[in-house]
């Protein structure tokens, strides 16, 4: 009844750093194929994903925010007609210390079987992850694979 | 094979360079906390992964094998008692350059208990071998530092 995808990375950082990274523009910017994320960033509050020549990505709300283990995101896709018409999925992101380093795990669901979103943020996660932990680590993120 | 993990990673680096990362035992030891694989590497070969001590952790064959860009393997765990015998596995490797980085991706077919084993440990080795060629500097061992935490704890 429901699709699920899981990524978990480990990065050489702080986890006050990682949220950071995960919540400011000037980070996601970065590392994100260039969307902005924008929200206050308290329960209740809009959240959005913005392209850098303005188009909205995606869009949702803040379900739940503890800086710097745990952020939830209810979480829409608002630029591809079909994957926008399965509806709110859910984003959980954990952070969890471990020595010198963060421990991120991405749990992003919907409620419906063999979804095209998940199918899409099961390609695109790695990607961001994956450049995100570049940024951090080395002070680059990875170019775009698109 | 009743299921699959897959783990899809991005790393600044070349298809040859990362071969060798994934192949060679004295690069392996550096990111998989002294673990270390041995084998031609040629089809039909055997292959082993032994800890730093020289027991071994995996054994089985080499089932396809063409640098730089797809290995799999046929996986025996040799050490966890309850994962000895769980029936059969295979790990594949694909890797695909993508303009100044390289695509991986890790696909391990094995029944749930192995499974569950190695979709715990497949992040964490690949998130060292990453750091390791792009910072020279491997990561700790996640379960080591778990395990020091609840010690203090």
């Amino acid at each position: 009844m429901s699709s699920q995808f899981v990524y978990v990375t480990y990065i050489r950082t702080t986890p006050e750093k990682l949220f950071e990274a995960l919540t400011k523009p000037e980070f996601t910017r970065q590392y994100w194929y260039g969307v902005s994320s924008e929200s206050e960033w308290r329960v209740g509050a809009e959240w959005k994903l913005r392209f850098s020549d303005g188009r909205i990505a995606d869009a949702g709300e803040v379900l739940e925010y503890d800086p710097p283990k745990r952020l939830v995101l209810k979480w829409r896709n608002e630029f591809r007609p079909e994957l926008k018409a399965e509806g709110f999925s859910r984003c959980v992101m954990e952070i969890e210390t471990l020595g010198e380093m963060a421990k991120l795990t991405i749990t992003h669901s919907i409620e419906r079987d063999n979804a095209k979103f998940i199918e899409a943020v099961a390609g695109g996660w790695p990607q961001v992850l994956s450049s995100l932990k570049s940024l951090l680590e080395t002070g680059k993120p990875l170019p775009s694979a698109k | 094979m009743s299921d699959r993990f897959v783990y899809v990673t991005y790393i600044s680096t070349t298809p040859e360079k990362l071969w060798q990362a994934l192949t060679d035992a004295a690069f392996t030891r550096e990111y998989w906390w002294g673990m270390f694989l041995e084998s031609d590497w040629k089809q039909g070969s055997r292959w082993a992964m032994k800890f730093a001590d020289g027991r071994l952790n995996t054994t089985g064959e080499v089932l396809e094998s063409d640098p730089p860009r797809r290995l799999v393997l046929d996986w025996h765990n040799e050490y966890s008692p309850e994962l000895i015998g769980d029936g059969p596995s295979r790990a594949s490797f694909d890797i695909e350059q993508i303009g100044e980085m390289v695509k991986l991706t890790v696909t391990h077919e094995a029944q749930p208990k192995l499974l569950e084993s190695v979709s715990g440990g497949w992040p964490k080795v690949l998130a060292s071998l990453k750091s390791y060629i792009e910072t020279g500097k491997p990561l700790p061992n996640p379960g080591n530092c778990a395990a020091a935490r609840e010690q203090a704890a």
